[in-house]
C-alpha cells in the first residue's frame, strides 16, 4: 500500500485537475450573455472510450517492456538486425540494396499509396534535416515548417513570375538559399545560449506564416498553384506519381548517404562534442558558434529542398505548410525514432505519417465487414482516433524523455547521455 | 472605441500588463532552474478556461452574481492553474533537472502540445465566448482622466497588475521565502547545504508563475472577448520576447519588456493592422538579440529571482 501511495496521490490530483474540463460541459445563454456549466458524464466518457485503443496498445508497450526485462528478448532481435548497429561492413552496403527494392516498390502500389508514399519521403527529408540540429548537434529547432514553407514559397513565386522554373532547377536553388537563410536567423542567437534559437525559430516560421497569409503576391490564406510544366510530370511512360515516388525516394537515398558521411566525418564529430559539452568541445579546439552555424543552415536547406519537392509534387502550396503543428510533428518523428540516429529517423517518420493516415482512411472504411462486426463503442473510437494525434504525440514527447530519451532506435549509451550532464 | 493615439498607447500598455503577468512565470522559472518553460502559455489558457468553468458552477450555485462569482472565478483559476504548474514541473522538469538541455525542453513541448489538445477536444474546438455578462459593466464605462480615456476594465488590468507587482517585489527582497527563492537561483547546491529546501522552492517557483499567468488569462480573455485552446502559445511568444527583451532572470526587467511589446503590438495594428503583429513582435525579439543579448534590465545580475 505505501508504495502505491504516491501513485494514488498523483492519480487523484490529475482527476481533480481534470475534473472540470473532462465531466462538466459549458453552457452560455445567448440572451442575457451568462454562463451555466452543466454536469456532463457522456463527454468525459467518450473521451476515455475513445483514447481506449490507445490505452490497450500502452498496456501492451508496457507489458512487452516488463517482459523484455525479464527474458532479454530484444538481444537476440538486436542479434538479426545487427547491421543496425556496430558492424560497419553491412551498413556501408545495405543502402545500396535496399534502394532497387525501394524503387520497384513504384510499380506495386496504386496512385493514392504512392502519393502518399511520397509524402512519407518528403518527411523523412524533413526529419533528417531536423536531426542534424537537434539530434546531433542538441540545439532545440521549434519552427522547422518555417524553413519548409521557405522553399515551397521560393518555388511558387519564382515559377510564377519567371514563366519557365521547373523543379530541377528550383531546388538546387532553395537549397543554398534556405542554408543562407538559416545561417542569418541563426547568427543572432548562437551566439547565445542554445534554447533561444528554439524561440527565435518558432517565431520566425510565426511571422512567416503571418506574411504569406497577408501578402497579395504569396496568394494569402489559399496559396498558390504550380503551373504543370513546372511541377513533376509523368515522363517515359511512367506516371505522375510514379515520377515524383522515384524522384523523392531517390533524393532521400542522397540525403542518407550525404548526411551518415558528414556524421562519421570530423564535423559530425563536432556537432556530437558540442551536443555533450560545449565547454569541452570549445576548449579542445572545436569552432563552437561556426559549427552550430553550420549544422543549422544545413538542415534549414534541406528543408527548403524538401519544400520545392513538396509543391512539386502536390501542385499547391498554402500557409498550412508552416503551421505550428507541422514544426511539432516533424520534432516528434526525430524523438521518436531517436535523437541523432539516421535510420531511427526515418523510422519516426514513416510511423508518425502513416499510423495518422491510416487511422484517417480506416474512418472510410466504417462499412466493411470488420468494422461492423466491432463492438460499438470501439468502433467509434476507431473512427475518433485521427483527431487525437496531437493529443498522444504531447504525450508520446513527454514519455519518450522520461523513459526512452534514445529513441525507438537508440543505444543504451545515447540514453545515459541525455539523461546526465 | 475612437482611436486615438492616446487610446491606442493605453490600449498598448494594458495589453503589456498582461504580458508581465506571463513574461514573470517566464523570468523567474528561467532564474531558478536556467530553462525556459515552454508550457508556461498553455497554464495561461488552462487559466482562461477555469474561471469561465468556475462561474458558470457558481452561477448554478447562487445565481448570477457579478462581482462575487468573477472574484471566485479568478481565484478558482489560479487554484487550477496553480496544479497544472506543479504537475508540469513534476512530469516534464523535475527527473529531467540533470539532463541535457534538450530533454526538459522538449517534455515541456509535449506537455503544452498535450494540453492544447486536451481542451481542444474536451472542452470547445472553436473559440469561445467570455460571458458578457460579467465584463459588460467593465467594458462599457469609462473614465476620463484629461486626453485619456480608461474603461473600467483597463484600469482594472493596470491596477491589479501593479498591486501584484508590489507584492511579488516585496515577496522576492524582503521575506524569507524570497531570499531562499533568490539563493536558489544563485546556486542550488549551496542553498541545499544551508537548508533551504530547493525541490519545494522550485515547486513554489512554478506555482506563482502559473497562478500570475492565470490572472493574466482571466482577464486576457475578458478584454478580448474570446477563448480558444491555441491562444497559449501565442501568448506564450509575446511573454517570452518580453522576457527576453527585459533582460531573461530579471523580475523588472520582464514587466518592462512586456510594456514594450504592448505599445509596440499596438502601434503596429494602429498602422498596418492587426493581422502583422507577430510579425512586429518577431522583428523586435531579433532586433533585440542582434543589439543586446542581454537585454535590456540583462546586467543587473544582483537582482536576479
Amino acid at each position: 500500500m505505501a508504495r502505491w501511495r504516491p501513485y494514488l496521490l498523483g492519480l487523484l490530483g490529475v482527476a481533480a485537475l481534470t475534473f472540470p474540463f473532462l465531466w462538466l460541459q459549458l453552457r452560455p445563454n445567448t440572451t442575457d450573455n451568462t454562463i451555466q456549466t452543466a454536469w456532463a458524464p457522456e463527454h468525459g466518457l467518450q473521451f476515455f472510450g475513445d483514447l481506449l485503443p490507445v490505452f490497450l496498445a500502452a498496456l501492451l508497450i508496457w507489458l512487452g517492456v516488463r517482459a523484455n526485462r525479464r527474458w532479454r528478448l530484444s538481444d537476440t532481435i538486436a542479434l538479426t538486425a545487427a547491421w543496425q548497429s556496430a558492424d560497419k561492413t553491412w551498413s556501408r552496403y545495405w543502402a545500396w540494396i535496399a534502394m532497387p527494392l525501394v524503387l520497384c516498390g513504384t510499380f506495386g502500389f496504386g496512385p493514392s499509396n504512392l502519393t502518399l508514399m511520397t509524402d512519407v519521403g518528403i518527411y523523412m527529408l524533413l526529419a533528417l534535416g531536423l536531426n542534424i540540429t537537434v539530434g546531433m548537434t542538441g540545439l532545440l529547432v521549434l519552427g522547422y515548417a518555417g524553413f519548409y514553407a521557405f522553399g515551397a514559397y521560393f518555388f511558387a513565386i519564382t515559377q510564377q513570375h519567371a514563366g519557365f522554373f521547373p523543379w530541377w532547377i528550383a531546388a538546387p536553388v532553395a537549397f543554398p538559399l534556405g542554408g543562407l537563410m538559416g545561417y542569418l536567423l541563426g547568427l543572432p542567437c548562437l551566439r547565445l545560449r542554445g534554447d533561444y534559437l528554439a524561440i527565435v525559430t518558432l517565431g520566425f516560421a510565426e511571422a512567416f506564416r503571418e506574411t504569406i497569409s497577408n501578402l497579395d503576391f504569396t496568394g494569402g490564406a489559399q496559396g498558390l498553384s504550380i503551373e504543370a510544366g513546372n511541377k513533376l510530370r509523368g515522363l517515359a511512360g511512367l506516371s505522375h506519381q510514379q515520377v515524383a515516388y522515384v524522384v523523392v525516394a531517390l533524393v532521400v537515398f542522397l540525403a542518407v548517404f550525404f548526411v551518415q558521411r558528414l556524421y562519421h566525418s570530423p564535423i559530425g564529430r563536432a556537432w556530437v562534442a558540442i551536443r555533450e559539452n560545449e565547454i569541452a568541445a570549445s576548449a579542445v579546439g572545436v569552432p563552437v558558434v561556426q559549427m552550430k552555424l553550420f549544422a543549422f543552415s544545413l538542415s534549414a536547406a534541406i528543408a527548403a529542398a524538401a519544400g520545392v519537392l513538396s509543391g512539386a509534387s502536390d501542385g499547391f502550396v498554402s500557409p498550412t505548410l508552416c503551421q505550428f503543428n507541422q514544426s511539432i510533428s516533424i520534432l516528434a518523428m526525430v524523438i521518436l525514432g531517436g535523437l541523432g540516429n539516421t535510420y531511427g529517423v526515418l523510422l519516426g517518420a514513416a510511423l508518425l505519417y502513416l499510423v495518422p493516415e491510416y487511422l484517417k482512411r480506416v474512418s472510410m472504411l466504417q462499412d466493411s465487414a470488420f468494422f461492423t462486426s466491432l463492438p460499438d463503442f470501439l468502433r467509434a473510437s476507431f473512427l475518433h482516433l485521427a483527431d487525437y494525434q496531437f493529443l498522444i504525440f504531447g504525450a508520446v514527447m513527454v514519455l519518450m524523455m522520461l523513459y526512452r530519451p534514445q529513441g525507438l532506435l537508440g543505444s543504451t549509451r545515447r540514453k545515459e547521455e541525455i539523461l546526465h550532464r | 472605441m475612437s482611436s486615438t493615439l492616446t487610446d491606442i498607447l493605453v490600449g498598448g500598455i494594458s495589453r503589456g500588463a498582461m504580458y508581465a503577468l506571463v513574461a514573470l512565470g517566464y523570468t523567474m522559472v528561467y532564474g531558478v532552474l536556467g530553462m525556459i518553460n515552454f508550457a508556461h502559455g498553455e497554464i495561461f489558457m488552462i487559466g482562461m478556461f477555469s474561471c469561465v468553468f468556475a462561474m458558470g458552477v457558481f452561477s448554478l450555485a447562487w445565481g448570477n452574481l457579478i462581482v462575487l462569482n468573477l472574484t471566485l472565478g479568478i481565484v478558482v483559476a489560479m487554484i487550477i492553474s496553480a496544479g497544472y504548474g506543479y504537475a508540469n514541473e513534476r512530469i516534464a522538469y523535475r527527473r529531467l533537472r540533470k539532463a541535457h538541455v534538450l530533454a526538459p525542453l522538449t517534455s515541456a513541448i509535449g506537455i503544452s502540445t498535450f494540453l492544447q489538445y486536451f481542451i481542444f477536444l474536451t472542452v470547445s474546438r472553436d473559440a469561445v465566448n467570455f460571458p458578457r455578462f460579467y465584463s459588460d459593466y467593465l467594458t462599457n464605462h469609462h473614465l476620463k482622466l484629461g486626453p485619456v480615456d480608461f474603461s473600467y476594465l483597463q484600469i482594472m488590468i493596470l491596477g491589479l497588475t501593479f498591486v501584484i507587482m508590489c507584492a511579488l517585489f516585496y515577496l522576492i527582497n524582503h521575506t524569507r521565502l524570497g531570499i531562499a527563492l533568490r539563493a536558489t537561483a544563485q546556486d542550488q547546491l549551496m542553498a541545499s547545504l544551508v537548508g533551504v529546501p530547493v525541490n519545494k522552492i522550485i515547486a513554489f517557483t512554478f506555482i506563482l508563475g502559473s497562478a500570475l499567468a492565470a490572472i493574466a488569462g482571466v482577464m486576457y480573455s475578458m478584454y478580448n472577448d474570446t477563448l480558444i485552446f491555441n491562444s497559449g502559445y501565442r501568448i506564450g511568444l509575446k511573454a517570452f520576447t518580453a522576457a527576453i527583451l527585459g533582460g531573461i532572470g530579471n523580475v523588472p526587467g520582464a514587466v518592462l519588456g512586456a510594456l514594450i511589446i504592448g505599445l509596440t503590438e499596438a502601434l503596429t495594428t494602429y498602422g498596418f493592422g492587426s493581422e502583422w503583429d507577430d510579425v512586429s513582435t518577431f522583428a523586435m525579439l531579433m532586433l533585440v538579440l542582434l543589439l543586446r543579448p542581454r537585454g535590456l534590465l540583462g546586467e543587473r545580475v544582483a537582482n536576479k529571482v
